[in-house]
């Protein structure tokens, strides 16, 4: 009887066989349901051993093997198997993060397509002919007679496009399976000569691996490149991988690629997605019906059979690393996946992270520039605030309300930029010094006056704003320091004819609520937008000319050594959204620090001095990207438990001996409480990538023996982004 | 110290500064004056002038009342002292009972009383 060997997603670094009457070679990377202890649990069959360490007559038969979608390539087994290895996290675990809950069930995938192409049928031709009472339905038909097949959202989209539904229901309109024309591309503007020069570069190197930085400042037209290099990969018949930080955050960009390619088969990948639409997203990949991939950091897990290029566009962002479960980074494994796939992979951003600025200086990428604005003649002029001698007004200094006033009078929008959401980070008693300390983390509650609410932003922990002071019962409470809502509050009172909108996510908490913010912006409907990083991200508004920061020095004070990197690149991305049109941007920074460097380099926009400055305090401090490092979490119901357990891993360590390693002392994280649990952290670092990987291999070995706490948990986070 | 010490200021005095009425977080309403007394009083067997101005905050009802009048008004505050913040150990009257005087130069004479409700 054959024997399937299966990766279920259990917290062991271990795969576990069973056996399956009728299984082939065919089946491996099959999803596929087995027996577990008591219950059930799905997986993928990783193998077809011949042999098995179990006794044989003790395995146990698999009780479904999902054959009606396509088994999953052996190219996407060793990228889920190079993935495990490297963030040491159990093969089953990262086959579960990568594979749509849906699909690893072995649940059937539903196949109808939800957005299909629509074509008129003989039927609605014949009805068009005859002579019929006018309907919605018959003028539909009449409409698309003329046109090639449109998406049936396209159509609905038609004035008198909802008849779609009664169209088909008659049978005058009928889905096809794929669109007309893959590489259809829809007219796009004019590339500049750096654009040019970048697409021949990129396009001129061949199908090969290699790894290109497309350094472009902020409206040089990054985007642009893509697409032209995603149009030559569709013209060839193959398949592109794009990867963006937050899909809910750019419906603009995901409309502009559906846009340029109106026949192309567009499929979206994002944990917003509902469960079926992420199947069926999946399983449109992996059976090559796709052509563009365009998902966040778990699209980089698609298969895709065709692939001839992967995009990663802002790939400096966070948000790549998953932050929980397998810390795994979404653009570098997008370049392994380049490289084991032999073709060629661009990273794009206006402010490269230094890990890839590095590699870049290095050799080990190409680097190719973009040094002027596309649309705009020049960039924003980057102006500093000194604060330190000046009355503020809820935040708001005499120079940026002036400045607003200036966009007021012109009819341009301005945009206040205040990292902090709410209305004020703390709410105190000045009688008695209570303050809204979350019951559950080292954190304090946030006020949101709106609705009346105190919120930790940590934990989610959500109460009613007390009427008194819980301690001395002192009514007169008083919110302390400023978020959106008290600068979005104070704004609608110093200008009371403007309309004035925030941006955050309070107002925006469902994608649908954010798109419609985005499109009142866009329409003109508000002339002062108060908004925090998810207004950074990739928009593009033309009447926009005036962005004032406020509130940024904490930053430039923070412990984390990549918190300058952050600033920067928030700042510059920011600063990217004034003027991108024709109308010259303003971009007003208030600090107390108008000399640090790297304000200076803000206002010069260079961002190489920037980053020249940064690594050599790096090298000097002995910081990555000229060290690789990996933390070692711990969190328990005491710090103490925490703390023990991370000596205790310390001493494994040490004991291993191998001296070019750095072990660090275990430490309380900076956020050291969060939802009940201390949380400590024990950092280790060594020189080189090849030295930390093979001791985290034998250390992750001796971790797992160890009996730790019921109540303990650990994790590895390898190249970890807060240190 | 005793829960039920004694804290009771009474004092007649006009208002000198009126700022606007605002709320707590909770939607409390909050009004907040300057109170500028002025009389002649004994003192150790001898008359004397006396001034003095003091700070004076009224919430929920008594709020919206306060914030009703304009400065120039005379009243008889009731109230009791409490440190102004932790730190500014300044004393402030908080209000408890509200009794106009009389109103303004041009003669109005009405006398409002105002008791805090519960």
């Amino acid at each position: 009887m054959p024997i399937v060997r299966v990766a279920l997603p259990v917290p062991l670094p271990q795969v576990f066989d069973y056996t399956a009457e009728d299984a082939s070679e065919e089946d491996v990377g099959r999803c596929v349901r087995v027996p577990f202890g008591r219950g059930e649990k799905s997986g993928v069959i990783v193998a077809l051993p011949s042999l098995t360490d179990v006794d044989p007559a003790r395995l146990k038969p698999v009780r479904h093997i999902q054959r009606e979608v396509a088994a999953l390539p052996a190219d996407w087994l060793a990228l889920v198997a190079f993935a495990a290895q490297y963030y040491h996290a159990p093969l089953g675990e990262v086959v579960a993060l990568a594979l749509p809950p849906g699909l690893r069930r072995a649940d059937a995938v539903a196949s109808d397509e939800r957005d299909p192409w629509l074509e008129v049928t003989d039927a609605g031709r014949a009805a068009l002919a005859a002579t019929r009472r006018a309907s919605a339905a018959l003028a539909l038909v009449a409409t698309l007679g003329s046109e090639p097949p449109m998406r049936r959202s396209a159509v609905r989209a038609l004035p008198g496009g909802a008849a779609v539904g009664d169209a088909l229901r008659r049978g005058w309109l009928v889905g096809r399976a794929a669109g007309p024309n893959a590489a259809a591309v829809a007219a796009a503007p004019r590339l500049t000569t750096e654009q040019q020069a970048a697409v021949e570069a990129i396009a001129g190197a061949g199908e090969r691996f290699a790894a290109w930085l497309l350094h472009g400042v902020t409206g040089s037209g990054k985007t642009e490149v893509y697409l032209r290099l995603a149009e030559r990969a569709l013209v060839a018949g193959r398949q592109v991988l794009m990867l963006v930080p937050e899909i809910a955050l750019t419906p603009q960009l995901e409309a502009r690629v559906a846009g340029r390619f109106p026949g192309a088969n567009v499929v979206s990948l994002h944990s917003g997605l509902a469960e079926a639409a992420r199947s069926r997203g999946f399983v449109q990949a992996l059976e090559g019906r796709a052509d563009i991939v365009l998902g966040t950091r778990l699209a980089v897990f698609a298969p895709l059979p065709r692939l001839a290029l992967i995009l990663v566009d802002e790939e400096h962002d966070a948000s790549y690393k998953q932050q929980e479960g397998v810390r795994y980074s979404a653009r570098d494994l997008a370049v392994w996946r380049a490289h084991q796939r032999g073709v060629p992979v661009v990273l794009g951003s206006a402010t490269p992270s230094l890990e890839s600025w590095m590699h870049a200086r290095s050799g080990r990428y190409r680097l190719l520039a973009l040094r002027t604005r596309a649309v705009s003649e020049t960039l924003p002029t980057v102006r500093s605030i000194d604060t330190r001698r000046m009355p503020l007004d809820e935040g708001i200094s005499g120079p940026l309300r002036e400045a607003i006033a200036a966009r007021l009078a012109r009819s341009e929008q301005s945009l206040v930029f205040l990292n902090r959401r709410g209305y004020a980070p703390i709410l105190s008693c000045p009688s008695c010094g209570w303050v809204s300390d979350c019951p559950h983390c080292s954190a304090k509650r946030v006020v949101h006056l709106a609705d009346r609410r105190l919120r930790c932003h940590h934990c989610g922990c959500d109460a009613a704003i007390p009427t008194a002071c819980p301690v001395c019962g002192n009514q007169d409470i008083r919110p302390l320091g400023r978020g959106t809502q008290r600068v979005e509050a104070r704004l609608a009172e110093l200008f009371p004819e403007a309309r004035v909108l925030r941006l955050d996510r309070d107002a925006a908490r469902t994608r649908a609520q954010w798109e419609s913010l985005l499109a009142r912006v866009a329409g003109g409907e508000a002339d002062i937008l108060v908004g925090t990083q998810m207004m950074a991200k990739g928009h593009d508004f033309p009447r926009l000319t005036l962005v004032g920061v406020i509130g940024a020095d904490a930053s430039l004070h923070a412990a984390d050594f990549r918190a300058p990197e952050r600033l920067f690149q928030q700042l510059m991305q920011v600063g990217g959204r004034a003027g991108r049109a024709h109308l010259p941007g303003e971009v007003l920074i208030q600090t107390e620090y108008p000399d640090h460097p790297l304000y200076r380099h803000l206002a010069r926009h260079d961002y190489d001095a920037f980053a020249a400055r940064e690594l050599d305090e790096r090298r000097a401090a002995g910081f990555p990207p000229h060290t690789f490092q990996a933390m070692l979490r711990a969190d328990a119901p005491t710090l103490d438990e925490a703390l023990a357990f991370l000596e205790t891993a310390r001493a494994l360590a040490l004991e291993s001996g191998r001296s070019p390693l750095r072990v660090f002392d275990p430490v309380p994280m900076r956020l050291t409480r969060l939802a009940r649990r201390e949380r400590a952290q024990l950092l280790v670092e060594a020189d080189e990538r090849a030295l930390l990987q093979g001791f985290l291999g034998t250390w992750m070995q001796a971790l797992r023996a160890q009996r730790a706490g019921r109540e303990l948990r650990w994790q590895i986070d390898v190249d970890p982004l807060d240190v | 110290m005793p829960e039920s010490a004694l804290n009771q200021l009474r004092i007649d005095a006009e208002i000198a500064e009126l700022r606007p009425l605002r709320r707590t977080p909770a939607g409390v309403p909050v009004s907040t004056c300057t109170l500028a007394h002025a009389s002649n009083q004994d003192e150790a067997g001898r008359a004397r002038d006396v001034s003095v101005e003091l700070e004076a905050v009224a919430l929920g009802d008594l709020a919206a009342v306060l914030a009703g009048a304009a400065p120039g008004m005379k009243m008889r505050a009731t109230g009791f002292l409490a440190a102004k913040s932790l730190r500014g150990r300044t004393p402030v009257l908080h209000l408890s009972k509200i009794e106009f005087l009389e109103g303004n130069e041009n003669g109005f004479q009405a006398q409002v009383e105002v008791q805090e409700k519960g």
